[in-house]
């Protein structure tokens, strides 16, 4: 109790201490919201594009005269691989953030807690991947690496690719949160009979908990958004994965007009937002924790 | 510490060969965790370099069933006294120019205008919005500003012609058709699309400077541009030479903007290094990726070489 009363007094003491806010405070804030404008409307530009009714959208007003919300089904039923894409992207998204997170915890445990011989190395290695642009060099050899294993054209195959992503940073995340469990915690564990594996998951895991939202999020807006391979290893439209076929869309009139694009767009966004939205305290206590220092 | 380990050193001495079955099950259950990590990384990072690399000293073509011959640096010669490997390395560098500064200035502003917010809710609001464009996913990104900088139809043309007529239909500005106003366009989406992560990240490096330091400083007498410049700045640099670092990388290797705005156009200022390679690897004639290969390794190690310069200039000092 005394102990939570402390963080407490701790976190806001710094802030008491500075000097009250006068003419200069409104500046700032003006400055900020300012900024806060710009980074909000064209995302709001988007939402209301995709309730506006067809006259609105192209007579290209902020704010429609007539509302109307029927895009939304109108695109499910109208455009047909539009199911199958958002499918994919789910399943593909939903695979790869799962085997990141598990690759990158039992990594990040044993790069700090096992510390085999010759791990030094590896880290050495993982950093100096982070400053070669190997996404786009990586390319020619991974088409030729999916050709080989039969995989071009194939959703699923998209998955192996995609976990490399962010595998590195993710483990370089987990590593360092991992480095604020004290050793000792660990070993006493250890001691007292049980496997790495089982230390992991009972005393580890819960203690990482918020680097994990973090490399979740990071790993799902990486999936979710992805477009180099996308595009490069799939061809067929009903195979590909949502950011594809918005890319390729061309607003105009039919079945791609802009308010139905617009619906497209936000029902593809809004799943991350919420997502955050929800996340967001743990997600900037892992960022504070580990991730920025990484 | 020492007491504990006088008591256990006869016990080790005892059962060496014990201790050092004890070490290689150690070792081995070490690597095992690091086992998927590591297939993963190797079979999809690693491997693909040294792929590139050799098959960059090759004539290898993929549409066509030959194998690959040993070339030498032909590729390379090939490549360097090709004009456009020159200017798409260029127009590479022209958008880095552009585009890094603002992605580090704008946020470290914010960042000092965020972190002296005192209401802690209004703090917590401003962080969110500030992350929302991080946590929208890159393609979302691009395919949203390639509407707001349409030509016809796109909100900002539609405010300089109709709303404040400073244009007509006829002369409004094309953002993204190959224009010289391509790159500053593109330039413009990607600092929107960071500031708010690399606020963040300036905000982390502020919450770890003692707060008494700059109020100290304050009472005797320092301007706020003498604070930000003794202590504020040299507490951020360890954060500042890892965005130059790290930015400059993303924007000299940017691939999926050109592809999305851009496409192949030879004489577009999208047409940088990286859509070379892709345009040779798996779009014109026979697929040189041979060719492609060495065109990558080009842009490659030049950035590579510029980054190295950047650590030496952005290392913190003392």
């Amino acid at each position: 109790m005394s102990l939570e009363a402390d963080i407490a007094d701790q976190e806001i003491a710094p802030e008491a201490r500075r000097e009250p806010e006068g003419r200069g405070a409104i500046v700032r804030h003006l400055i900020i919201n300012f900024f806060n404008l710009i980074i909000l409307l064209p995302l709001a530009w988007v939402f209301i594009m995709s309730v506006k009714s067809l006259p609105d959208a192209m007579r290209g007003d902020f704010w429609p005269r007539k509302f109307d919300f029927t895009h939304y089904a109108f695109v499910f039923q109208r455009i047909e691989t539009l199911p199958v894409n958002l499918f994919n992207s789910i399943y593909v998204t939903a695979a790869t953030v799962l085997i990141t997170c598990v690759c990158a915890v039992l990594a990040g445990y044993a790069l700090v807690h096992i510390r085999p011989r010759g791990v030094g190395a590896v880290v050495v290695i993982f950093l100096v991947s982070l400053y070669f642009p190997v996404r786009v060099v990586s390319l020619i050899s991974i088409y030729e690496t999916q050709h080989f294993l039969g995989l071009i054209n194939n959703t699923s195959g998209l998955i192996l690719p995609y976990v490399t992503l962010q595998l590195v940073i993710s483990i370089l995340i987990m590593r360092s949160m991992f480095q604020l469990v004290p050793h000792e915690i660990i070993e006493s564990a250890r001691i007292d009979g049980a496997g790495h594996f089982k230390t992991l998951w009972e005393i580890g895991l819960p203690m990482v908990r918020n680097g994990l939202v973090v490399i979740f999020i990071v790993n799902f807006v990486t999936a979710w958004g992805e477009y180099l391979l996308g595009v490069t290893l799939i061809d067929d439209q009903a195979k590909r994965t949502m950011p594809v076929v918005l890319a390729a869309a061309q607003g105009g009139q039919g079945q791609w007009s802009w308010p139905n694009l617009a619906a497209v767009y936000v029902i593809v966004v809004t799943p991350g937002i919420i997502a955050f939205g929800f996340a967001q305290k743990l997600f900037f206590k892992g960022l504070l924790e580990g991730a920025l220092k990484g | 510490m020492s007491e504990t380990s006088l008591i256990l050193e006869p016990e080790r001495e005892a059962s060496g060969f014990g201790q050092q079955l004890a070490g290689f099950w150690r070792g081995a259950g070490g690597w095992l965790f690091l086992a998927p990590a590591l297939i993963f990384f190797f079979g999809y990072q690693v491997w693909p370099i040294v792929r590139v690399l050799w098959l960059s000293f090759t004539d290898y073509q993929f549409l066509t069933n030959k194998p690959a011959n040993w070339v030498g640096f032909d590729n390379y010669i090939q490549a360097a006294s090709d004009p456009l490997m020159w200017a798409s390395l260029g127009r590479a560098a022209w958008f880095t120019i552009l585009f890094l500064p603002g992605t580090i200035i704008l946020p470290l502003l914010m960042a000092i205008l965020i972190d002296r917010v005192t209401n802690p809710w209004l703090a917590t609001i401003y962080r969110m919005i500030l992350l929302v464009p991080a946590v929208i996913p890159s393609t979302l990104i691009f395919v949203l500003w390639k509407w707001m900088y349409n030509y016809q139809s796109g909100p900002i043309n539609h405010l300089l012609v109709d709303t404040f007529g400073l244009f007509t239909i006829q002369n409004a500005p094309q953002w993204l058709g190959g224009t010289k106003l391509t790159l500053p366009s593109i330039a413009v989406m990607e600092v929107w699309w960071g500031l708010g992560y690399h606020t963040i990240f300036f905000l982390a490096g502020l919450a770890a400077i003692p707060k008494d330091l700059p109020d100290a400083a304050r009472i005797d007498g320092a301007s706020e541009w003498q604070v930000f410049w003794h202590i504020t700045r040299p507490q951020l640099a360890p954060i500042m030479m890892i965005l130059v670092v790290l930015r400059f990388g993303t924007a000299m290797a940017v691939i999926d903007e050109y592809l999305i705005f851009g496409g192949f156009n030879r004489a577009s200022p999208t047409y940088t290094w990286t859509i070379f390679m892709y345009d040779q690897a798996f779009k014109s004639g026979l697929w040189r990726q041979g060719y492609a290969a060495a065109i990558g390794m080009i842009g490659a190690v030049a950035m590579m070489c510029v980054m190295v310069v950047l650590i030496r200039i952005f290392r913190p000092r003392g």
